[in-house]
């Protein structure tokens, strides 16, 4: 079953900024429709009166990872849309994956080590077989 | 431009000059001298650095073909078998592993390799008979081919 990997979006915003007309328009019109369309998604909205840093969507993942993403003049549908691309993300690090694939088993027969291919009269001592 | 007048026209200043420099040198930061922290010197090594990184993904391929085709030949080595002989042969027997898969089977699988080993050996030895000792013997087992018909 599938567990959405995004826990809460945080939206900070000024009411009175004007670089924050696009998220007070997003809080008016969209915020509950994207609401109601992710319902495992927790969206807080703070504003915080006066002047103050830019409004910034903050999004917050299972694994504990948090992003900041401006939404300084941007409209409405611009955020609805950076909203969902955050709601459909895992909280991995956006990095260079160096290999497509992985295992915690590589090897089933053993790894080979120098002497996998020697005649085991070399290493086995017993009390008949002497290491030569 | 035509300047009606000079009072009027006013130059407007860089305001985030420093975040344009942090750009280049955060990828910078890793290499040896001033140049991880002069912007000067900082643009040009980025810039090659960027032009290498992007010429080598060429080579790279080039680089871990020739690894597997070592490390191939000297697992082939430990079994009595020649990394020329080793893949022609199982070519012929129709095993299609490509050097990456026979290099990790190498590593991680010995037995695996052992008994490929000993059946590129064995079509050998039955393409040896069919050409030298040609006559009534029968045609080697592993010898035989099998048809897809797709």
């Amino acid at each position: 079953r599938y567990v959405r990997q995004l826990q809460r979006l945080q939206l900070l915003f000024s009411p009175t900024a004007a670089d924050a007309r696009g998220a007070r328009q997003f809080v008016e019109e969209a915020a509950q429709d994207f609401a109601r369309q992710h319902p495992d998604v927790v969206l807080y909205v703070s504003p915080h009166s006066g002047p103050g840093p830019a409004p910034v969507l903050r999004a917050e993942y299972l694994n504990g990872t948090v992003r900041d993403e401006l939404i300084a003049s941007k409209t409405s549908e611009e955020i609805v849309q950076l909203a969902t691309k955050l709601a459909n993300q895992s909280g991995l690090d956006i990095i260079r994956i160096r290999k497509p694939f992985h295992t915690d088993n590589p090897s089933v027969q053993g790894q080979w080590h120098p002497l996998t291919n020697k005649p085991s009269i070399l290493t086995v001592q017993g009390p008949r077989l002497q290491p030569q | 431009m035509v300047v009606l007048s000079a009072a009027r026209w006013v130059r407007s200043r860089l305001s985030d000059r420093f975040w344009r420099v942090q750009e280049v040198l955060k990828y910078a930061r890793h290499f040896r001298g001033r140049k991880n922290r002069c912007y000067k010197l900082a643009v040009r090594s980025v810039r090659r650095a960027f032009v290498k990184s992007t010429k080598a993904r060429r080579e790279k391929k080039r680089f871990l073909r020739a690894l597997w085709i070592t490390r191939i030949e000297a697992a082939s080595l430990e079994h009595g078998l020649k990394y020329p002989a080793f893949i022609s042969n199982l070519a012929k027997s129709q095993v299609e592993l490509n050097r990456k898969v026979l290099a990790d089977l190498a590593i991680y699988e010995p037995k695996t390799f052992k008994s490929l080993a000993a059946l590129a050996q064995r079509r050998r030895q039955e393409g040896f008979l069919a050409a030298l000792g040609d006559g009534k013997e029968p045609e080697g087992i592993f010898s035989r081919i099998v048809h897809q018909h797709y």
